[in-house]
């Protein structure tokens, strides 16, 4: 009997965990959500009282956060392809590689993941300085492609994991060159985790503060950066709206890729699906 | 100018200070089909991968169609190879499966589209062009498999283990089906296998292999009939096993002495020393009172195992050694466990085979 009580507790704990984190990261969202329709010029009190489309349209008519988003969209975009083919390359040849010290590359290569944004954000301005690179965009991206290169390549080394050793060599015994049956073969395999990791390295270069922060200049800045500076300059619920924008351009984002290859694909079963 | 399709002078592959493959040596003959067989870890797939371009021999040579290969790689072999797990791109549809060795081939592509067609029809899955190899059978993407391989018309087919992953009916049957497709090719083949009953059911001749080296070569019937070595006797088929020294008595004639007394035997080229008698389970008889074999031996019977069409009998003899005899099941009355009896087999029906075997 007690047995049964304990059982009917954990399942108590159980759901009511589960409930908590699943308010705790809807709620903030959904929050932002009602007060960007706010029709009050100040931060009113929780709920609102009378609704509008004022922030949205502040949005829309601002130069300034255009700008931010344009830079934003242009280094996302600029440094996922840079960072999908550099990835995809250093995945293939650390999945075949065999000499000693592989593991160390490896993890020096994924080391961005773990290292805080605002140090690699701080290295990457002094490098480019050095560089005599002073050119705002070209420093962002840089900037971008160290952060979201390591994401392709984790997630292709995983692919790559599940692919087979006898598809590249049957390419090969059909007369395949290497990189015909790597184009033809193992990419068309790998193409999930190639593109998941994309993915993740879009919106996080997207999301990024801590590394454009260091990178930025008074004309080119992310739309990340331009919130925080509007934050700090004067708060009021533009940076709401903006906050419903990027949750439905990520859920655009997502649904697209669903329906290009498959989410499930993408976050889970890797090659064998189709 | 020899016909040997395929020709291995003194292969050796070393991985670490260990040999995997041993100095093998062998030719294939045009239009034969050779299974290399031999438990895992014999050196058979190396081999394999060595003929294929994989691996590359630290010694040795091998010659396809009477070139060297010792600077080709796979893509310039022009090798068919069959994969254990058929490795059938899922990417791609049947047909663009079996059009990939031709493509990289340079054929026209109206004569891709044909050669598909007519590929399919000889593997008996006509009309399957667009299905993807995951909505195929077990047995479907085998004849998917072979019929890849086959279409580029290569000098030889590799079969890595072909019926390993299916299950015991089907293998029957695609052993009879891979052996008609190939024939229908006349496509010079090399199976790799650790199934003595598919290397017997589908090879023209064996390539015993045992720890990197060639045990024997020999037709399946010749192996099993006149196996050399105790491995060969041991691996293929049961055995009965008879300890003792040989001595020849001049000429093919010598005699084994044995704990169960002198019995005689056609020592062939072997010398004297220890050696084994090998009786096969269908060559050692029950006799009745008027027989008169060329060696008889007291045994009493511990037990019978009913296969089906055969029965198993289990006797032990005066020594302690423990014999099978195989019976037909056709209703005769077999004595019951616990009756003494007498075996016997003549002298052409056991092989000497030279050493002893280890106490089990």
């Amino acid at each position: 009997m007690s047995k049964r009580i304990a059982d009917a507790l954990f399942e108590a704990a159980y759901l009511s965990l589960i409930t908590l984190f699943i308010a705790f990261s809807v709620i903030p969202v959904l929050v932002a959500l009602v007060l960007s329709f706010d029709a009050r010029g100040f931060m009113g009190p929780f709920p609102p009282t009378q609704f509008s489309l004022r922030w949205y349209e502040r949005f829309l008519a601002d130069d300034y956060y255009h700008a931010g988003l344009a830079t934003s969209l242009i280094v996302a975009t600029v440094a996922t392809l840079i960072a999908t083919l550099a990835g995809t390359l250093a995945a293939i040849a650390l999945s075949r590689a065999t000499f000693r010290g592989r593991a160390a590359l490896q993890a020096a290569l994924l080391s961005p993941l773990v290292v805080p944004n605002v140090v690699l954000g701080f290295g990457m301005l002094v490098f480019a300085a050095r560089l005599g690179i002073v050119d705002g965009m070209t420093r962002l991206i840089m900037g971008h492609v160290l952060i979201t290169f390591p994401y392709v390549m984790r997630t292709t080394a995983a692919s790559l994991v599940g692919i087979r050793a006898s598809y590249y060599e049957a390419a090969l015994s059909l007369g395949a060159q290497p990189w015909k049956a790597l184009v033809q073969v193992t990419l068309p395999l790998a193409r999930t985790g190639i593109l998941a990791g994309a993915t993740f390295g879009f919106v996080t270069s997207f999301d990024d503060v801590g590394v454009s922060l260091f990178l930025t200049d008074a004309f080119t800045y992310t739309l990340p950066v331009a919130i925080l500076a509007q934050m700090r300059a004067n708060l009021d619920l533009t940076i709401a709206a903006l906050s419903v924008i990027f949750v439905v351009a990520t859920v655009l984002l997502i649904v697209l890729l669903d329906r290009l290859a498959g989410l499930d694909a993408i976050v889970g079963r890797g090659v064998y699906g189709r | 100018m020899s016909m040997a399709v395929l020709e291995l002078q003194n292969i050796t592959k070393r991985f670490g200070s260990a040999a995997a493959v041993d100095d093998v040596s062998f030719e294939v003959q045009r239009g034969e089909i050779l299974a290399l067989l031999g438990p895992s870890g014999c050196g058979k797939t190396t081999t394999l991968r060595m003929i294929a371009g994989f691996e590359w021999p630290d010694e040795g040579r091998i010659f396809i169609g009477g070139d060297d290969m010792e600077l080709r790689q796979p893509y310039e072999r022009n090798v068919g190879l069959v994969f254990q797990d058929y490795a059938l791109f899922p990417h791609m549809s049947v047909a663009q499966n079996i059009a990939f060795g031709m493509k990289n081939r340079g054929v026209k592509r109206a004569e891709i589209g044909r050669r598909v067609a007519e590929a399919l029809e000889q593997v008996q899955l006509p009309g399957m062009e667009s299905r993807r190899p995951s909505a195929l059978s077990g047995g479907q993407q085998q004849r998917v498999a072979l019929a890849r391989a086959l279409v580029t018309r290569p000098d030889i087919m590799l079969l890595d283990e072909p019926l390993s992953n299916l299950d015991a009916k089907l293998r029957l049957q695609l052993r009879r089906e891979i052996r008609t497709i190939l024939g229908t090719f006349g496509c010079t083949s090399i199976i790799v296998t650790h199934d003595q009953e598919e290397a017997m059911g589908l090879a023209d001749r064996i390539v015993l292999m045992n720890k990197g080296r060639i045990e024997q070569i020999d037709t399946p019937h010749a192996l099993y009939q006149t196996p050399r070595t105790l491995f060969a006797a041991d691996f293929i088929g049961h055995a009965n096993w008879i300890g003792g020294m040989l001595s020849r008595r001049g000429g093919e004639a010598g005699v084994v002495k044995t704990a169960l007394g002198e019995i005689p035997v056609m020592s062939g080229d072997l010398g004297d020393g220890p050696a084994t008698l090998c009786i096969r389970p269908e060559r050692l008889s029950l006799l009745d009172a008027a027989a008169r074999p060329d060696t008889a031996l007291d045994a009493v019977v511990e037990r019978h195992d009913l296969t089906g069409a055969d029965l198993r009998i289990w006797s032990r003899l005066a020594d302690g050694t423990l014999v099978q005899s195989l019976e037909k099941n056709v209703g005769r009355h077999l004595p019951e466990p616990g009756t003494a009896v007498r075996l016997g087999f003549r002298m052409a029906d056991c092989v000497v085979l030279p050493g002893r075997r280890p106490q089990a």
